[in-house]
């Protein structure tokens, strides 16, 4: 049987910014911005490419706590370094990828990296939430550095470009990223003039934000750079033609199906487990960040 | 739900109102907003406005000779903030701020007396009401005189859950009336004492 094609609900515009501590400058996409099923992932923050001056002030987001799902960094230019009161800490390059699993609990700060503020130059990052099923929101908190040449690599038929798998999957291709329930995360890179196809389950919520470029989808709808096209649960298969050299961020996911509160840095099922959340963060048992 | 209907909720948890009878006494309450860090009062001035916040953070303070700002009251939704020097016809001590964009809605300074000719009880709501404030005072005055930096820590997070997801922390240092450095050894400690555990 033939797959059904997966058409485009709307073309979105980047909302108006606004800043993240002083040192990320982002549009919400959702669930600010625009209200669109996107579940499993809750969040998408978008720092468009901007130039940075040379600088030697520290510019960032300082200790704050995280506590029921998962925040994915994805860097496309510049450097954050990150501390977390589980002991990690690291630096997130072009290219790399930071998936963070504050489940239980976690305080953690982002930073643009010391050389890279000193020097200055073009910034541009992707931080996404994943939500987690109710059973894994108290699990112990993780964290998986991804480095640019770990990621997952599927090549396009003739040379038409590569598909960086960074969760799930891609024509056999498994990305290096674990994730508590069905979803895929990837990095496509189509040269001008040239195609790919994606296919997803219906039912999994789909969309796509061009980081470079411009894309036609399925034939019919075109997006540029920082727009996010939204994907209908009405088929499963999604051409792109790139008309320009494109980077896509593609993320489906299976929705998980479970009431949601959110206040803050927290998210869970129902306003009590927020109240322990607020509760548990004010009295320590998040840990403790300088 | 309109703004307004949250001061009548906050009226009807606390004594029997009908929705008519706040009809009748509503007329004078108007709705403001104000963008973040909007200063509403200062020293030297006078303000007979009562806020009931029902989106953002306001908050009063004094600045002492140093330009160092001490902290009197934080006011999130559905607390009420006032200056009352100026109920007096005398000049504010205090600065009245916004730490959020904040959505409020003016109380007319007569609102309580004039609201008892169509609800005599509102009366005795506005006594118990500033009876509660006294009795928030002395506990502060108290607290800042004989409390520990944990102790009054651990207090504030009971009253105030979800500002220190809010503030900075120097401002809760500031109406803790301890050092930044002060506050961030305490809640060291009850990491200490509490993580993973």
């Amino acid at each position: 049987m033939e797959n059904k094609i997966k058409s485009v609900f709307s073309i979105l515009d980047a909302p108006q910014p606004h800043m993240v501590g002083d040192g990320f400058r982002v549009s919400n996409f959702f669930p600010g911005g625009y209200k669109i099923k996107m579940s499993p992932f809750f969040l998408l923050d978008y720092n468009a490419k901007v130039v940075l001056p040379p600088t030697d002030e520290l510019r960032g987001v300082g200790v704050h706590p995280h506590r029921g799902f998962e925040t994915v960094t994805i860097a496309y230019h510049g450097a954050v370094a990150h501390h977390d009161s589980a002991g990690n800490s690291g630096v997130i390059y072009p290219g790399d990828v930071q998936w963070m699993t504050a489940a239980g609990g976690i305080l953690h700060k982002e930073y643009h990296e010391k050389e890279f503020s000193s020097k200055g130059g073009p910034f541009q990052m992707v931080q996404l939430w994943v939500n987690l099923p109710a059973k894994d929101k108290m699990s112990k908190p993780k964290y998986q550095a991804i480095a640019h040449k770990d990621l997952a690599l599927a090549e396009l038929k003739d040379n038409d470009g590569q598909v960086e798998v960074i969760a799930g999957s891609y024509n056999g291709v498994t990305g290096p990223a674990t994730t508590f329930t069905p979803l895929h995360v990837y990095n496509a890179k189509i040269k001008a003039g040239k195609s790919a196809v994606f296919s997803f389950p219906a039912t999994y919520n789909t969309g796509f934000l061009v980081i470079e470029g411009e894309i036609s989808i399925n034939g019919q709808d075109t997006a540029g750079g920082s727009q996010f096209v939204y994907f209908k649960n009405d088929g499963e298969e999604i051409s792109v033609e790139a008309t320009e050299d494109s980077l896509i961020l593609i993320l489906s996911g299976e929705p998980i199906q479970e009431p949601i509160a959110q206040y803050g840095p927290f998210l869970m099922n129902n306003q009590q487990e927020i109240k322990q959340a607020i509760s548990d963060y004010n009295e320590g048992k998040f840990g403790y960040l300088e | 739900m309109p703004f307004i209907n949250q001061f009548k909720a906050y009226l009807q948890q606390k004594i029997a109102l009908t929705d008519e009878q706040f009809e009748l006494i509503s007329g004078g309450i108007t709705v403001k907003t104000f963008a973040k860090n909007q200063v509403i009062l200062s020293p030297g001035e006078t303000s007979i406005k009562t806020y009931f916040v029902v989106e953002g953070l306001m908050r009063s303070y004094s600045m002492d000779s140093k330009g160092k700002i001490h902290i009197i009251q934080f006011a999130p939704e559905q607390w009420l903030l006032s200056e009352r020097n100026s109920f007096f016809n005398q000049p504010s001590d205090f600065y009245i701020d916004t730490t959020e964009p904040v959505t409020a809605l003016v109380i007319p300074r007569n609102f309580f007396m004039e609201a008892s000719t169509h609800v005599p009880c509102i009366q005795d709501l506005n006594i118990t009401m500033l009876n509660n404030s006294i009795r928030f005072m002395q506990k502060r005055i108290n607290m800042l005189l004989s409390a520990t930096a944990e102790e009054r820590y651990l207090d504030f997070i009971k009253l105030y859950p979800n500002l220190t997801l809010r503030v900075p922390q120097w401002m809760i240092a500031s109406y803790l009336g301890i050092t930044p450095e002060s506050l961030s050894r305490v809640r060291k400690d009850l990491a200490h004492k509490h993580f993973n555990k």
